[in-house]
C-alpha cells in the first residue's frame, strides 16, 4: 500500500509530507520530556540557589526561572513559545536554548559525519569480502572482529584508543575537545572546524583540528562500522543464494560482475535502512562518546541538562533529535529511490 | 542425510495420520498420535543441528551465570572492601587483574559485577519480554482501536533516543537496583510489542487460525495458544539481540554515574572509575571490565545468531 502510494507521488510533495511529520513526533517528544522531567525531578530552584538564601529570593529565583506558575500554563506557555520558534533560557547558560544549541550542532555534525563515512567506507567493504568468501577465513575473522564491534560499549573503545594512542604510543592528543588546549577558535563561518580553518587559511590549525578529530572519529566509526558490515555480509548472502543469482552465474558473467553489479546492489536496501538507523541516533549516541573526548557539543550538552534539571534545554535536545531523524530517513527515502527502481515514479 | 530424515518424517506423519482417527482432527493431532507409533530414535534426530554459534553463545553465557552465582559464597577478597592490596597494585600472583585506585581487589570486583548486569539485564528482558509480547499479540490480534491506540503510545516513546530516555527515567525515578531495572524493561518493551504484533498479525488470518476459530476457541485462546507459540522464534530471536542491548545500556548508565551507587562493582561503573587511571598508565582498571562486558554481549549476539538461523528458512543452510 504504501509503497504504491509512494510511487505515484512527485518528488517535493512527499519531501514536505515527511517534514510535516517532524510536527507530531516533536511534539509528542516534547510533551513526555516535558512533563517526565518536572513531575519526576522536582524542583530544580535549589540547585540554581545560593543555600542561606531567604524565602522570597527563592521564590524569585523561582519565579525568574518559571517555575512558579502551575504545570499546564507553564506547558502552554512552553508550547507558545515553540509556535514562535522560541526553544526558551536556558537555566544554566542563562543564554536561549535555541542558540546554544545551533552553536554546538556543528561539533556533533562534523564528529558524526567522520565516524559515519568511516563505518560506511570500511564496513560495506567487509561484509562485501566476508559474503563471498562464506564460511571461509576472511568471513570467520570478519565475523569475529564486527561482532566484537558491536559487543564492545564504545565508551570502552574510546578509551582504549585514547590508552594506545595518546597514554602510551603519544601519536595523537588527547581528548581535551576540538582543539588542544590555548589555541583560539578560527573565526565562525560554518562552524565545521575543517572548513573554517581553511576558510582562515590557517593550514597548521587545521592540521591540529584534524588530529584532535582523529581518535572520537574512529570511535564512532568503528562502531558504525560493525553492524553495517554484518548486515552487508548478511544481505549480500541472501541475495548470492537467489534464481536471478544463479541465473547470471549460468550465463556466465563473471565473479565480479555477478558480486557488484547485481548481488550488492540487490543487498544494499537493508545496508541503507541500518546506516540511516545509526546516522538517525547520532545525536543520542554523541551523549557518551563527547563525554569521553569532551567534545563541546549536542551530546555534553544534554548530558549537563539531565544532571542540572535544565527543562528548557533538555526539551531543545530532544526536539533536536528527532528533526534530525526525521530528516535521516527523508533522506534514507531519496536514497531508496536511487537504489531500487521499483521506487521511482 | 537431512533429506532422508525429513523423507523418514513424512512417513511416519502419515503412518500416524492413518492410526488415529481422532475426534480431534487437525487440532487434536499431538498427543494420541505421538503415543500410536512406536519410533526407535527420539524425534530431535529430525531437527537442524544446534549451529556452532549457539553453542559458544551458551557456554559463555553459562560461565557468566556460574561466576554471578559463585560470587554470592565466594570471591578471593571482600568486592566491597577497598584497601585489601595497594592503591593502583599492577595485575600479580597475588592480585591477579590488579587492584583499583582504593585497593580493592579487581577479580572481586569483576566476580560480583557478574550478578549486577547480568541479573539486571536478565530480570529487564524478561519484563519487557513478557509485557510488550502480551501487548502486541492483544493489539496485533483484535486490532481496530485497540491496536490503534497501543501503537500510537509506542511511537510516541521510540521517537526518543533510547539512551537519552533511559537516563532521564533513571533520573526521575532515583538510584537503585530495582529502579534500573524498571526503567530497562520499560525502555524495551516497544521493540517487543511491535515485534509480537506483526508477527501475530501477519498470522491472523492464516488456515490454523480460521481452523481454531471454527472448533470453538476463544480469541484469547487462538491469540495466546496457537498464534503466538508459532510466532515465538523471531521474538526469542530479537530477545537475544536486545539482551546485549540492555547489557550496553546497563553499562553505560553505570559509566555516566547514574543509577546505582559510586562503588558498586557494576562493569560500566568501574570503567568510569579507572578512567583517571587510563590518562597516567594504570590501565587494567578500566580495560578488564570492558572485557567482562564483551564476553557477555558477544554471547547474547551468538546465541541470536544462532536462534534466527534455525527460526528463518532463508538463513537456514
Amino acid at each position: 500500500m504504501l509503497l504504491r502510494r509512494k510511487q505515484y507521488m512527485p518528488l517535493t510533495l512527499l519531501i514536505l509530507r515527511r517534514l510535516l511529520w517532524v510536527l507530531p513526533v516533536a511534539l509528542g517528544v516534547v510533551t513526555i520530556t516535558f512533563f517526565m522531567a518536572r513531575v519526576f525531578t522536582g524542583d530544580p530552584t535549589e540547585l540554581y540557589t545560593p543555600p542561606e538564601a531567604t524565602d522570597a529570593l527563592r521564590a524569585q529565583i523561582r519565579a525568574q526561572l518559571g517555575l512558579a506558575d502551575s504545570l499546564p500554563r507553564q506547558y502552554i506557555r512552553y508550547l507558545h513559545d515553540l509556535s514562535q520558534l522560541n526553544l526558551g533560557t536556558s537555566f544554566t547558560t542563562g543564554q536561549s536554548v535555541g542558540s546554544d544549541l545551533w552553536l554546538r550542532l556543528p561539533a556533533t555534525l562534523e564528529l558524526g559525519f567522520v565516524g559515519l563515512t568511516f563505518g560506511v567506507v570500511f564496513g560495506i567493504p567487509l561484509g562485501v569480502i566476508a559474503a563471498v568468501n562464506r564460511e571461509r577465513w576472511p568471513d570467520f575473522l570478519i565475523r569475529g572482529l564486527t561482532l566484537g564491534g558491536m559487543a564492545l560499549p564504545q565508551f570502552w573503545i574510546g578509551l582504549v584508543l585514547i590508552m594506545f594512542f595518546f597514554v602510551t604510543l603519544r601519536w595523537l592528543p588527547g581528548p581535551v575537545g576540538r582543539l588542544p588546549v590555548g589555541v583560539p577558535l578560527p573565526p565562525l563561518v560554518t562552524g565545521f572546524l575543517l572548513i573554517d580553518t581553511l576558510v582562515a587559511g590557517d593550514f597548521p590549525k587545521w592540521l591540529l583540528a584534524v588530529r584532535q578529530l582523529i581518535l572520537p572519529g574512529l570511535t564512532l566509526g568503528l562502531s558504525t562500522m560493525a553492524p553495517v558490515a554484518r548486515v552487508t555480509r548478511s544481505s549480500m548472502v541472501e541475495a548470492m543464494q537467489s534464481d536471478y543469482i544463479r541465473t547470471a552465474v549460468a550465463m556466465g558473467h563473471s565473479k565480479r560482475v555477478v558480486w557488484f553489479r547485481y548481488s550488492l546492489r540487490n543487498a544494499l536496501l537493508p545496508v541503507v535502512t541500518l546506516i540511516g538507523g545509526v546516522a538517525g541516533h547520532i545525536l543520542g549516541g554523541a551523549v557518551l562518546l563527547e563525554a569521553i573526548f569532551a567534545w563541546p557539543g549536542l551530546g555534553q550538552y544534554a548530558l549537563q541538562a539531565i544532571e542540572r534539571s535544565d527543562f528548557a534545554a533538555l526539551q531543545g535536545f530532544v526536539i533536536y533529535a528527532s528533526l534530525l531523524y526525521v530528516i535521516v530517513f527523508l533522506i534514507v527515502d531519496l536514497i531508496y529511490m536511487l537504489i531500487d527502481p521499483r521506487m521511482r515514479s | 542425510m537431512s533429506k532422508l530424515t525429513d523423507a523418514r518424517d513424512v512417513l511416519v506423519l502419515a503412518l500416524r495420520r492413518r492410526a488415529t482417527p481422532g475426534p480431534g482432527g487437525v487440532v487434536g493431532l499431538k498427543a494420541p498420535l505421538s503415543q500410536s507409533i512406536p519410533s526407535e530414535k527420539p524425534r530431535r534426530r529430525a531437527r537442524a543441528p544446534l549451529s556452532w554459534s549457539m553453542r559458544i553463545g551458551a557456554a559463555i553465557l553459562l560461565v557468566y551465570v556460574t561466576v554471578a552465582l559463585v560470587s554470592f559464597v565466594w570471591t578471593p577478597y571482600d568486592p566491597f572492601q577497598p584497601g585489601v592490596g595497594d592503591g593502583y597494585a599492577p595485575p600479580s600472583m597475588e592480585f591477579l587483574l590488579g587492584t583499583d585506585r582504593l585497593g580493592a581487589d579487581m577479580v572481586s570486583r569483576l566476580m560480583a559485577g557478574a550478578r549486577y548486569d547480568l541479573g539486571i539485564c536478565l530480570v529487564a528482558v524478561s519484563i519487557s519480554l513478557t509485557v510488550g509480547t502480551v501487548l502486541g499479540t492483544i493489539a496485533g490480534y483484535y486490532g481496530g482501536y485497540v491496536d490503534i491506540v497501543i501503537l500510537r503510545i509506542v511511537e510516541a516513546f521510540q521517537a526518543f533516543p533510547g539512551l537519552l530516555f533511559a537516563m532521564l527515567m533513571v533520573k526521575a525515578v532515583g538510584p537503585g537496583v530495582p529502579n534500573i531495572i524498571m526503567v530497562l524493561s520499560f525502555v524495551g518493551i516497544p521493540d517487543y510489542l511491535r515485534l509480537a504484533r506483526a508477527e501475530i498479525q501477519s498470522r491472523r488470518d492464516w488456515q490454523y487460525a480460521e481452523a481454531a476459530r471454527m472448533v470453538g476457541n476463544r480469541p484469547w485462546r487462538v491469540a495466546f495458544r496457537h498464534l503466538l507459540p508459532n510466532s515465538i522464534g523471531p521474538i526469542l530471536a530479537f530477545t537475544s539481540i536486545n539482551a546485549a542491548f540492555v547489557a550496553l545500556v546497563t553499562a553505560s548508565l553505570g559509566f555516566l554515574g547514574l543509577g546505582l551507587g559510586p562503588n558498586t562493582p557494576e562493569w560500566g561503573n568501574m570503567i568510569a572509575r579507572g578512567q583517571d587511571g587510563v590518562m597516567t598508565g594504570e590501565w587494567w582498571v578500566s580495560f578488564f571490565p570492558g572485557l567482562a562486558i564483551l564476553g557477555m554481549t558477544g554471547s547474547f549476539y551468538l546465541l541470536g545468531d544462532g536462534l534466527s538461523d534455525l527460526t528463518d528458512p532463508r538463513r537456514r543452510r
